[in-house]
């Protein structure tokens, strides 16, 4: 039997503390690495080593010795190197969690819990980057390098709230229902906000808060406020994006 | 008025936390209104009004809330008798876990998911526990019962009691500095709690050195795969004590698991000092006329010192003479040096009427716990003591907080075999028969009733 789990751990014992690489960085090596992979790792290591993203295309390139074509070839500008990167961590955490063994069987309530237990198991790998990028993003706030992650996680909420839909679990409201996934990507900008500031033991209160958040939102699904919370949202929002 | 009002500030401050909080502040300024107003001083109203608030929120929020709730639901000497009766639903089902946080929960503690350990396990929990909650499992032909801790009780159980504190402090008229040592003492046990470790050790240590009692009996523990948040041991198929109370067994078996009851808590605490001490229904199964214990979660342990001290009352002689009657009380902290000599006379009598009656079934040898007029005493007794002022003036006020438990263990005692009308054969420890020899006396007494 294999579940997700063996996928994405070990990636962090509470109880002595020792970090073990993450399977996926571990499945490449220097030899094997396409252009496009080697810039996300470059660009992320320096980033988590000096705190700050490289500034520009040239410099970037030439430490790594490779040319700008060939930058060019995959990324169109360095924000998207990053966005690159984010989208993965959300797909690999999406890939491991419906890998699952019990994948099939969940409800979408319990799809939704799955993968976000699973992203804070994982994010612990990446909590430095994640303390570096999130921490003052305003709730409403969508940078380039952002979009990849929102897109990749707003395809997995879609799939969940049809899954739900296809149960019978979340009610089908017609237009209003396309605003659910967005609902739901809000949800977990939140509880990612919650963990960063969360000091307790393990996280645990991330837990208690996911299982929480969870549970209200898919309480508010079945009722109208659902749909009145998030059209405001959206009216407010509007007023920020660009 | 100005001692009892809720400062504006802590009552925002509750408020903010729970609708329960503001709920019973509003039901207190309701309260306080009328009174002002010359309307009736309807208090019990108040109180079942408060106690409804408060058991909705504390089943909402598990954790600490409902622990507490379930051992003042116990001690109801410390209870008006409003809350008691809404607390004392508070021992069953609180709102479940979703399987992929008990999924989660699995693999933080042993790295693989419960079906990857267990042939089959239930989604659903079977059963709420206070801090957990507990799902059937099976491997081979085993079957397990598998408690599983809410994540993170550890942790907002200091905040949750700090939260309740302020209301229990309005809703029993007390002071914080007269129950600090209180709060404390629960608080540890709480904590303790939480640690399943600590109580798989515990489970299996009271589990050996009672396993010659007749008709108790004990599940295996799986130490294999427990851990800080998970404790596995067999699944045990049988009634718990209030259904087996309630159901039509004959007066016989009601005798068989009283006597079985009665002997697990005389040999814990008169010879091991260390006793579950949360004799609530839930953690009794009775199957084939056999008595089950299957939840350690509370365990406290006393020193010898304090042992003898505490059960000192039991000595026929406390209750003849005054001089020694205080000379105890003093010994277990009750009085404070400051107590007016009057003061001391008033709640000595107090105390030799508890000590009378919660020492009663001591002295009978022989003792039917179906007699109602018993256990009404007992709780008209907590009544009267939480509303006399005499107690409340003490500076001392919560006496040794040892007590706290082991009063909550004798006091859960008496309600459950009251619950189970069984008659039981009691007798002194051993130590006070000696006692009880050389000074050729007959009549004895227990115990002493916590002053809230």
């Amino acid at each position: 039997m294999t579940s997700f789990c063996t996928e994405i751990k070990p990636i962090f014992c509470p109880s002595t503390n020792v970090k073990v690489t993450i399977a996926m960085q571990t499945e490449t090596t220097s030899d094997t690495l396409t252009v496009r992979q080697r810039l996300i790792d470059a660009y992320i290591d320096r980033l988590r080593e000096h705190g700050s993203p490289p500034l520009a295309v040239y410099p970037f390139c030439k430490s790594l010795g490779i040319g700008e074509k060939d930058f060019f070839s995959v990324f169109p500008n360095l924000d998207s190197v990053e966005a690159a990167f984010w989208r993965e961590q959300v797909i690999h955490v999406i890939t491991a969690a419906e890998s699952g063994t019990e994948w099939e069987g969940f409800t979408a309530k319990q799809r939704a819990l799955t993968f976000f237990f699973a992203w804070f198991e994982h994010s612990l790998e990446i909590r430095s980057l994640i303390l570096l990028r999130f921490s003052d993003l305003g709730a409403f706030e969508n940078p380039v390098w952002l979009r990849g992650f929102n897109q990749a996680f707003r395809d997995f909420a879609k799939r969940t709230v049809n899954h739900g839909i296809s149960t019978g679990e979340i009610m089908q409201r017609g237009k209003l229902t396309e605003l659910y996934p967005d609902g739901i990507l809000t949800a977990f900008r939140n509880l990612i906000d919650f963990n960063l500031k969360d000091d307790s033991r393990g996280f645990e209160r991330t837990d208690a808060c996911i299982e929480k958040s969870v549970q209200l939102a898919f309480e508010l699904i079945r009722s109208q406020a659902f749909d009145s919370t998030f059209d405001l949202a959206r009216f407010l929002a509007s007023g920020f994006r660009r | 008025m100005d001692q009892e009002s809720i400062p504006s500030t802590k009552l925002s401050r509750i408020a903010a936390l729970s609708g329960a909080g503001a709920k019973v502040g509003v039901n207190y300024l309701k309260y306080y209104g009328k009174r002002v107003l010359g309307g009736s001083d309807d208090v019990i109203d108040l109180h079942e009004k408060n106690a409804s608030e408060i058991y909705k929120t504390f089943s909402e929020l598990k954790g600490g809330p409902l622990k507490l709730a379930q051992m003042l639901s116990i001690d109801k000497n410390l209870m008006p008798p409003a809350y008691a009766k809404e607390f004392a639903q508070a021992q069953y089902s609180a709102p479940p876990l979703s399987y992929p946080l008990v999924a989660r929960t699995f693999r933080r503690e042993f790295g693989k998911s419960p079906t990857e350990i267990f042939d089959t396990f239930t989604q659903n929990a079977v059963h709420g526990a206070s801090i957990g909650q507990v799902h059937r499992a099976t491997l081979g032909d085993q079957t397990f019962a598998v408690k599983v801790q809410y994540p993170g009780v550890a942790e907002s159980l200091k905040s949750d009691l700090n939260f309740i504190k302020p209301i229990a402090l309005q809703v029993l008229g007390l002071k914080e500095s007269q129950i600090a040592s209180y709060i404390a003492e629960v608080e540890t046990r709480l904590l303790e709690e939480t640690n399943y470790t600590l109580e798989l050790e515990r489970s299996i240590e009271l589990s050996r050195r009672s396993a010659h009692l007749t008709n108790v009996r004990f599940p295996i523990y799986h130490p294999e795969l427990s851990s800080a948040r998970i404790l596995t041991l067999d699944w045990i198929d049988g009634l718990t004590l209030d259904k087996f109370a309630d159901s039509d067994a004959s007066q016989e078996d009601r005798d068989r698991i009283g006597q079985a009851l009665w002997d697990f808590y005389d040999h814990q605490i008169h010879t091991l000092h260390l006793f579950h001490a949360d004799p609530h229904p839930g953690n009794f199964l009775v199957k084939d006329n056999e008595l089950w214990v299957i939840d350690f979660g509370c365990t406290k342990q006393i020193d010898a010192t304090y042992y003898r001290k505490h059960f000192h009352f039991l000595d026929a002689q406390v209750l003849e003479d005054p001089a020694l009657l205080e000379e105890c009380l003093e010994a277990i902290g009750v009085f404070h040096g400051s107590d007016s000599h009057e003061l001391r006379q008033r709640v000595l009598k107090i105390c030799a009427v508890s000590i009378e009656l919660l020492g009663r079934p001591f002295r009978e040898g022989f003792f039917d716990f179906g007699d109602e007029s018993f256990i009404q005493g007992i709780y008209q007794l907590g009544e009267d003591n939480l509303h006399s002022r005499d107690l409340r003036k003490m500076k001392g006020a919560s006496g040794d907080v040892d007590g706290i438990y082991t009063n909550r263990a004798y006091f859960g005692l008496y309600s459950l075999l009251a619950r189970l009308r069984s008659r039981v054969q009691t007798r002194l420890p051993e130590w006070l028969r000696e006692l009880e020899v050389s000074e050729i006396e007959t009549c004895t007494d227990h115990r002493r009733i916590t002053v809230a």
